[in-house]
């Protein structure tokens, strides 16, 4: 406990043991790269532990740190013929172990360590677990705009390894692989140092209630329904990943940005994405860019819910005395027609005319 | 005999304020063990034996409450976030190891070696260890703030 504590603020993944047997089982499980030993433990205290490690070929080159309590000179002798790579005398400051550890392992401090959070347009890496192959295809098929690479496997076994070597940011399981093959695999994610953080999707049919609420109780981070819907399975994905998803409705171009309404939004996403906006207008005229475009096309329906965030999006342009234009017709355009605010309203029919160099932007 | 007792005494009294300053950065101060108040909400007894050219243990108590804040510093949380009795049962153990280690380093290398058990535990009301004839007793009393301590040594004593 001293020492997850002393450890908090760096980048590390700390692993904690009662005794010398757990400690043993952990350490043969999850090959960590240094331990950090007490000499005093129920069950197996630490210099039989020492002594197990020592004898086992995956553990005896593993770096040692004893702790102990004892710092009689007899004590020391004893522990330093042990062959530990250091020894710390409780009670120490965390600093001193911190300094003990560095000699050993490098550390860097969770702050500069954080990597920038994953973007939506990131080459995301999605394994798949599933034995039928038209689900992995529909997959596959929902996620051909994206990035993302798929790889699949009906094997639990075959998709742990894979976790490890090359890796998984998320992984896509089916409930319904016989002898409980997905919680099967879960449970060894889980137990693995390496890959307990990986993310896992539950996939099952809609009507399968209690088999989610089983996958829930497990710790699967959520569910997708079977067939696949891609909207469904894009969102699910990003959100279990927590993806930075801003540049999925917007995208800079020469001269400026556009902003892509998706088919559907939930509540609250309009005042989310004019958040959004209002950060990258300005960046876009910083950037000497000085033109914005709103992409209606891929809006199932144009309502005033609709028509309203593209008001308030002109109107964010115009502050900055930046052009626009919109994209839209048929239908999406009379409706936007019938708001005074558009008739100042510059429309084309797509996003590449609205992009082409000769268009002329409303004012 | 008695030399040994007033030696482990003297040891445990300079141990239990080193490790609360080295690991809580608490101070402690050493007062009466007789004006020591009980707390209504029970308490919780740390103990570590030894064994070898000194035989004894040395039980540590304190209120639940401190136990409580105590765990809290040792774990580098709030106090609200200490849940349940095993976190405060393993640090106070813990720390009750600190102290009786410190104390026993210095026995072995005043010729004295021995061997330490694993730390034991006990909560409740009212609670005391009692040595039979053959051990020699003593009590220290510390304090920090309004929080008060006891270390209770006792001896075996050779015929």
């Amino acid at each position: 406990m001293i020492v997850a504590k002393a450890l908090k603020p760096y980048d590390c993944m700390v692993l904690e043991a009662e005794d010398g047997v757990a400690g043993l089982v952990m350490a043969k499980r999850n090959k960590p790269d240094v331990i950090l030993l007490d000499y005093t433990m129920p069950v197996m205290d630490g210099f039989e532990a020492l002594g197990r490690l020592r004898a086992d070929p995956e553990l005896k080159t593993t770096p040692v740190i004893m702790l102990t309590a004892e710092a009689g000179r007899n004590t020391v002798i004893k522990i330093a013929n042990l062959g530990v790579r250091d020894y710390l005398i409780k009670p120490f400051k965390d600093e001193l172990l911190i300094e003990r550890v560095l000699r050993v392992v490098p550390l860097k401090l969770k702050s500069e360590a954080a990597e920038r959070p994953k973007r939506f347009d990131d080459p995301i890496r999605i394994l798949v677990l599933d034995d039928k192959p038209a689900i992995v295809a529909q997959i596959r098929g929902a996620l051909t705009d994206t990035p993302w690479g798929v790889t699949d496997t009906d094997q639990p076994g075959q998709a742990f390894n894979r976790c490890l070597d090359p890796g998984a940011d998320i992984v896509l399981a089916s409930l319904s692989l016989p002898n409980d093959g997905a919680y099967t695999f879960f449970q060894e994610l889980r137990h693995h140092a390496n890959t307990a953080a990986i993310r896992v999707l539950g996939m099952s049919i809609r009507t399968a209630t209690e088999e989610q609420a089983r996958a829930q109780q497990a710790g699967f981070t959520g569910n997708i329904s079977k067939p696949i819907d891609a909207e469904e399975l894009r969102s699910k994905i990003a959100r279990a990943l927590k993806l930075e998803n801003t540049y999925k409705f917007f995208k800079e171009f020469e001269g400026g940005l556009a902003m892509i309404l998706p088919k559907n939004s939930h509540e609250n996403f309009g005042e989310a994405l004019l958040t959004r906006l209002d950060r990258l207008l300005g960046a876009t005229v910083e950037a000497g860019g000085d033109r914005l475009v709103v992409d209606l096309s891929a809006v199932e329906e144009v309502d005033m819910e609709v028509v309203k965030l593209v008001i308030s999006a002109i109107e964010s342009c115009s502050k900055l005395s930046m052009k626009h234009t919109v994209v839209a017709k048929g239908a999406a355009k009379m409706v936007c027609r019938k708001f005074e605010d558009s008739n100042s309203w510059s429309f084309v029919d797509s996003l590449d005319e609205a992009l082409s160099p000769a268009k002329q932007p409303g004012q | 005999m008695t030399k040994q007792i007033e030696q482990i005494v003297e040891l445990t009294s300079k141990a239990v304020p080193e490790v609360f300053q080295v690991m809580l950065s608490m101070d402690l101060n050493t007062v009466d063990p007789a004006v020591t108040p009980l707390d209504p909400a029970g308490e919780i007894v740390g103990s570590v034996g030894f064994t070898g050219e000194a035989t004894g243990i040395v039980c540590l108590y304190a209120s639940l409450n401190f136990a409580k804040t105590i765990a809290s510093r040792m774990l580098g949380i709030e106090i609200a976030q200490v849940e349940g009795d095993e976190m405060v049962n393993d640090a106070f153990g813990e720390l009750s190891n600190m102290v009786v280690g410190h104390v026993k380093s210095r026995l072995c290398d005043a010729g004295l070696p021995c061997t330490l058990t694993i730390p034991s535990i006990v909560r409740g009301e009212n609670v005391r260890v009692e040595g039979s004839s053959q051990v020699g007793r003593r009590i220290i009393g510390f304090r920090n703030c309004e929080h008060y301590l006891l270390a209770e040594v006792l001896v075996k004593q050779n015929r």
